[in-house]
This record gives C-alpha cells, structure tokens and sequence, in this order.
C-alpha cells in the first residue's frame, strides 16, 4: 500500500483518526521505507521543538511583564524571573527544556550530563541521539511503576508501545528534578525528549510535563501498558516481536 | 462577559514565555523576538473588547502575534524599497558563539522559508498545536496548513542539511 507523504507527515503529527493511525501503524511496521519517512519527519519536529523550547525558561524581560500589566513600558534590557505558576513571585522560573541538547547532538558533538554523581552520567550522546546510562538505563529497563519506591532516585511513570513498535517509558530523575522519556531502540534507551521540571511539578509528579506529554500523544499507541503489560513487557527484554 | 484588564493581563503574563517561543520562531535574534512579543501585548490589550469570553486566549494571542509580524515584515519591505539595502533595522542574527547552536541553526534555516511555510511550522513544530488549532490561529483552511507544513518541512529539512555540508566543508 502506498501513502503519499502528507498522510505519513500526518501520522507522524498525530493527527490521524484511530482508524487510519492503526493502518498505517501496522504498514510502518513491515515497511523499513516508510519508517524511515516516518522517523524523519519526527526527528525534524524533535529537532524544531528542541531548538526553541529553551526559551520557555528564560527569564521574561520585565518590560513585556509590565506591558502586559498595562503598565509604562519599562526601560528595556531588565528582567526579571518569571514566577512559576501557583508559586509566590519572585520564586524563579526553572523549567527549562533540555530538548534543545537531544537536537544539537545532530552536530555529532559528544557531551555528557553528570546529573546525580559526578561520577555517573545519566545520559549520553551517541551518534546523535541521547542515550541512557547508569541508574537511569537500569531503571527504564528493569524498574516497575507499581513497586517503585520513594528511594529509588529514578521515578518511572507511563510505558506504552509505539506506533511504529517500540517500547518507550517516561521518567523524572527525584534529585534533578529532570523528566523525559526513555524509548528502546536497538538495545539502548534513546532519549528523545527531557525537560527540566518545575521545582513545583516533582510533588504531583505523577503527570508528566506538558513537553514529555506532547512527546508522548505523538508517539503513542492505544493506551499506556497497565501493571501487568509492563511487567510482561519487561520480562520479554522490551522486544515487541517477542512479547 | 468580558475579563477585566487586570485579569487579561495576568492571563497574558502567564503566556508570555510561550508567546516570546512563538514570537523567537518568527525573528533572527531573541531581541527583534521580544519587540514583536512586546507589539502583539500592546495590540492584545488594546483591542481585547474583541476577545470572547471562552474563546481560547493563547490562539487569540498568537493570531494578533502573526499579524503584527506580517505587517512588520511588509513595514520593512517597503522602507528596504526606499533606503539602502542593508538598512532594514533588524538587529544581527546571533553568532553561533553567542547561544546554542541548535538554536542558531534552526532559527537560520527557518529564516530562509517562505512567510506562510514559516507560520505553519512555528504553529504546529515549536508550538505543539493540533493543525485544527494553527488553522485557526493563522486564519486558513486546514487543507492549506497542511501543505504548507509539509512544503516548510521539506524546505527546513534541506536548509538544515545544506548547512551540515556547509559547515563540514
């Protein structure tokens, strides 16, 4: 069957009806061409998304704070830190989106984010892509939701098959406050999106953020694996083919 | 009913780092980006006995923002037409040096595209809107969005490979 590119650019967008997603889901799977137009179209919208998310962080110059307060413009090059929402001003803003990093790695640059020990990086760059290491790789392929506890320093929260048949699962490192979402792929957890969380967000952690949820609506595949899926999941090595 | 401006403008001081993401997608540098942010609160509040109540106010923003951007550019056109080439009152793009570079790339090759191709992916890749929601913002039918987003994405994906030979060679 053939789909002309702006049904694959669609799907990739989830934009498609059950229907047609499942159709076209099911032909990604034994068609390597079309799974690669698939993935190319997501690893541009990876990249766009990436590329810009970090200005959410930045800090707001005060004079469009002002503005929109229907204040006098004030005078230009102040800022001030952008307070985060249901917090007292002045707390500072620090959801940044480290979406940017997985984008930039395109650039083949090698970097690694020493985020708990010093002397054990979360994760790494590898031919592009940022890749689980250390205690986050340990947790997204052995750790369950239901058993996890409140000392384990990688939190996991949805697992959830992907359209095009992989395993993804999304997390919150508890000290970093980073989430993100881990994705199997040839044996390694790819990271294809991460966010550093508000510090207000690690208390009702169990909603993702909203840039891990956009990443998840546009992977996902029927719903998320409950207790037992996930388990079986794991126990079959996050192999689709095998479960 | 229609909001107070205080409540308004407390709505928009909540949306304000996204409409500067939007607002960056559409400029060369973070400065010309906060300007046109600055352009599209002003006319918000001005004009904001046009916002209905229950409507969506970030799509409401971001129209107004995708306005004042159109006119900006026409506005410079116009003066490039009569002053000197260079003269287009744009600060420089950033140098990669300044900022990542993931950022410089992308802002670069989004640059090159064409006014309504940028649009489509400034709505649907940097904003994450459904393209019933782009549609609505940039006031065309979603047949339209949709191929504009798929020429922009094929635009944008050979601007960013042009630029990986350039910077290899």
């Amino acid at each position: 069957m053939k789909y002309d590119d702006d049904t694959l650019m669609a799907f990739a967008d989830g934009e498609l009806d059950e229907v047609k997603r499942a159709e076209i889901a099911a032909a990604v799977e034994n068609d390597p061409e079309l799974a690669r137009r698939v993935a190319q179209h997501r690893a541009l919208r990876d990249r766009v998304a990436g590329a810009f998310g970090p200005v959410l962080g930045q800090p707001v110059p005060e004079r469009l704070v002002n503005t929109a307060r229907g204040a006098e413009p004030a005078r230009r090059g102040e800022v001030v830190q952008f307070p985060v929402r249901g917090k007292p001003p002045g707390m500072p803003w620090r959801a940044r989106e480290w979406g940017a990093m997985a984008a930039s790695l395109a650039l083949g640059a090698v970097i690694s984010w020493k985020l708990l020990s010093p002397a054990e990086p979360l994760m790494t760059a590898s031919n592009g892509s940022l890749v689980a290491r250390g205690a986050l790789a340990a947790a997204l392929e052995r750790q369950l939701a239901g058993t996890q506890t409140e000392a384990d320093p990688v939190r996991i929260g949805l697992s959830f098959e992907t359209r095009d048949g992989h395993f993804c699962r999304s997390f919150q490192l508890r000290d970093a406050g980073t989430a993100g979402l881990g994705c199997r792929i040839a044996g390694e957890w790819r990271i294809p999106v991460t966010t550093e969380a508000a510090a207000g967000d690690l208390r009702q952690a169990a909603s993702p953020p909203p840039a891990v949820l956009q990443a998840i609506e546009a992977r996902i595949a029927g719903e998320a694996l409950d207790a037992t899926g996930e388990e079986k999941a794991r126990d079959a090595g996050w192999d689709p083919v095998r479960r | 009913m229609t909001s107070s401006p205080e409540e308004i403008g407390e709505l928009i001081v909540a949306l304000l780092p996204r409409l500067r993401r939007f607002a960056r997608s559409l400029s060369r540098n973070q400065h010309d980006a906060d300007d046109l942010a600055q352009v599209a609160v002003e006319r918000a509040l001005r004009h904001r006995g046009q916002f209905r109540a229950g409507a969506n106010l970030s799509s409401w923003l971001f129209g107004i923002m995708k306005n004042a951007w159109l006119d900006d550019r026409r506005a410079r056109a116009r003066r490039a037409e009569v002053a000197l080439p260079d003269d287009s009152g744009e600060h420089p793009a950033v140098t990669p040096a300044d900022t990542n570079t993931s950022l410089w790339s992308v802002s670069e090759a989004m640059d090159k595209l064409p006014e309504e191709q940028r649009l489509a992916i400034a709505c649907v890749l940097v904003e994450g809107m459904s393209y019933k929601e782009a549609a609505e913002v940039l006031e065309i039918p979603i047949g339209t969005l949709t191929s504009r987003l798929a020429r922009g994405r094929t635009a944008l994906a050979a601007a960013l490979a042009d630029e990986k030979v350039g910077a290899a060679t």
